[in-house]
């Protein structure tokens, strides 16, 4: 199939009930029912079930999955966001019904409209209806604003993706926020979208299977359009290629704020022994100060190095702190806690981010308690904390910690 | 005849690498254990290094040390061909030699955790001859 033929909508040669015989001539007069008028395209179609199976899986993955789908969140949604960015295109450059100039949304229309089902005479539309065309624009509108924001938080809180480099924390966690109502608000779009469709009937849904509606005198068409699949599939395909290239190039740039030295070996050796060897991103300067000035009682046990050991440790500790990172772990972890300043399991920041975490899961033999963090986080060392790294290991079948 | 000398030769090397495989220390752990013993033998009363008097001390409960930590076993567990570990709920190494070839041969590292263990669990230094015959103990296992 062409991509001509593949955009054109079905039966585009009985597009109007009151077309000339002339054309159907060419055809065997084959018996028809009440006739139908194409309206929806195949792309439109295509695009149309495809939007919802990809916010589907965003929003569920973004609002109840674990950490650790955080990646199908992402292509999710950027799958979704590349549907819109075509059907953009189609919207200027498909055939009638798919194009926006068929239904330029209108607030004052879109409450005539209300008013007229109020009224039981609501008038019958082969394209979107006022409501419904306020409600595509709001759908891609939601959708849009997602990408961006969705952007922003990759980059300034994860640090990853093309924005890493230009954004800081404090704007990502700023669009996490803004991400987050506007995937309720989104949530609560579809809910209304999916309730118009029950209104409108079973006519619609068909419609978004079959493409047509059945014609009729009173329907209220737009001027016919023809499609330009040429320039549209020209016009995605450039904006792929400068979609791509351009994030290959911006996600290349050194983004600042990230640990990238490995941990120091002193450290590791020596901070390692009796449990995991935190990185040093994850507590502020004053934390590593007060804990190097006091390995002599250490939380009870006798951690004492030598002279020379302690200075290059807490020099070390210094130079690396949370203070000197932008990354999630060190913004959230850079305040202590009040009354047990030197845990970093007691700072705010740690307890809010595993409130979910069940005491039970930190006591299994196979986690080794919560000071052991690259249990459950593969990334610990690197101080990067990744929600895709998170893993929670499983109970060993014969033990539990005494 | 040949042949038959030369395997008497192969059997008696077999059972003496045998012989070093379980019990015989390396040369550098002999040297930390010397080290321990050359101090010790100017405290009184110290005739030479006792595993027997070592393995008495490792498995004792001592007073005066943390309540967590009563003994060496607290952390290093009984059987010290297994793990112990420690309160932070790290898993440690075999103390035995047999086991974990690479303990004991830094001088610095073993007086390191004497230095801190002993403090945790007698709630003071250990003196030489305690470390002497501990090592002597461990370096048998
Ligand atoms: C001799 C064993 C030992 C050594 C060596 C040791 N620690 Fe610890 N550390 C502990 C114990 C025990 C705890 C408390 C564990 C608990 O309460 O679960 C602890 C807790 C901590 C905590 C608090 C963790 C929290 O948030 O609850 C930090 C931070 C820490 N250690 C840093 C260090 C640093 C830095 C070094 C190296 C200079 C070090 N530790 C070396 C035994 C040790
Ligand atoms: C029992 C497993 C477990 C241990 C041990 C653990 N964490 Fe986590 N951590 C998690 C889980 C699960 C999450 C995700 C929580 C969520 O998003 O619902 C998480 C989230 C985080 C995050 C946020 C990551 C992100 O991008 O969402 C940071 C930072 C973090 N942990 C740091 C630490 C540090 C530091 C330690 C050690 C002191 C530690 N964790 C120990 C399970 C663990
Ligand atoms: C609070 C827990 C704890 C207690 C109690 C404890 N140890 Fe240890 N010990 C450790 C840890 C942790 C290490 C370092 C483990 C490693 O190197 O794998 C260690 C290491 C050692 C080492 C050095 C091993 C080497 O490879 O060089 C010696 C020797 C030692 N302990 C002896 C003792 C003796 C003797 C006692 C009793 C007086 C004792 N320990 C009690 C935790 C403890």
């Amino acid at each position: 199939m062409t991509s001509a033929t593949f955009f054109r909508p079905r039966g585009d040669d009985r597009r109007v009930a009151s077309r000339p015989a002339a054309r159907s001539a060419s055809r065997p007069a084959a018996p028809q029912p009440a006739p139908e008028i194409a309206v929806w395209d195949r792309a439109v179609r295509a695009f149309h079930w495809l939007l919802v199976a990809t916010v589907g899986v965003a929003l569920v993955t973004g609002l109840w999955a674990p950490p650790s789908w955080h990646d199908v969140h992402l292509w999710s949604g950027i799958a979704a966001a590349v549907l819109v960015g075509c059907r953009l295109v189609w919207g200027l450059l498909g055939p009638t019904y798919a194009r926006f100039s068929s239904f330029r949304p209108s607030v004052s229309r879109a409450l005539a409209h209300l008013d007229a089902i109020r009224r039981n005479r609501e008038p019958r539309h082969i394209g979107h209806n006022p409501l419904g065309a306020l409600m595509i624009v709001a759908l891609i509108g939601a959708v849009t604003v997602l990408t961006v924001t969705g952007l922003l938080v990759l980059g300034g809180v994860s640090k990853e993706g093309p924005l890493a480099a230009f954004t800081s924390f404090r704007t990502g966690a700023t669009a996490l926020t803004a991400h987050a109502y506007v995937a309720y608000a989104l949530a609560g779009l579809v809910i209304l979208h999916v309730l118009g469709a029950l209104h409108d009937g079973p006519v619609m849904l068909r419609a978004m299977i079959t493409g047509t509606k059945p014609a009729g005198t009173d329907a209220i068409t737009a001027p016919e359009k023809p499609a330009r699949p040429h320039p549209a599939v020209r016009t995605i395909a450039v904006a792929v290629a400068v979609a791509v290239v351009g994030t290959a190039v911006l996600s290349a740039k050194p983004v600042p704020g990230i640990p990238t030295a490995p941990l120091d070996p002193l450290y590791a050796k020596e901070c390692g022994a009796c449990h995991t060897p935190h990185h040093p991103s994850v507590a502020p300067a004053r934390t590593w100060a007060a804990i190097v000035a006091g390995l002599d009682d250490h939380f009870g046990d006798d951690a004492s190095l030598s002279a020379a050991d302690t200075r290059r440790i807490a020099d070390w500790l210094a130079a690396n702190s949370a203070e000197k990172f932008d990354t999630a772990a060190a913004n959230l972890m850079r305040t202590p806690s009040d009354t047990d300043p030197l845990r970093i399991t007691a700072t705010p920041g740690w307890r809010r981010l595993h409130a979910d975490v069940p005491d039970a899961v930190f006591a299994r033999r196979t986690v080794g308690g919560r000071l052991a963090c690259s249990a459950c986080h593969a990334d610990a060392d690197s101080g990067r904390f990744a929600a895709r790294q998170i893993s929670i290991p499983n109970p060993s079948p014969e033990t539990k910690r005494p | 005849m040949m042949r038959a000398s030369s395997i008497v030769c192969a059997i008696g090397l077999a059972a003496v690498s045998l012989g070093t495989a379980v019990a015989e220390p390396s040369a550098a752990q002999k040297g930390v254990l010397d080290g321990y013993v050359t101090t010790a033998r100017q405290e009184a009363g110290f005739s030479g290094p006792s595993a027997e008097r070592g393995r008495k001390f490792f498995f004792a409960e001592h007073a005066g040390g943390k309540a967590d930590s009563p003994a060496c076993t607290s952390c290093h567990g009984k059987d010290l061909t297994k793990p112990g570990e420690t309160r932070a709920g790290k898993a440690i190494e075999p103390m035995a030699a047999s086991v974990t070839a690479t303990r004991y041969t830094d001088p610095a590292n073993v007086e390191k955790w004497f230095r801190r263990n002993c403090r945790d669990v007698l709630g003071r230094e250990c003196t030489a001859a305690e470390k002497a015959d501990a090592l002597a103990f461990l370096l048998g296992l």
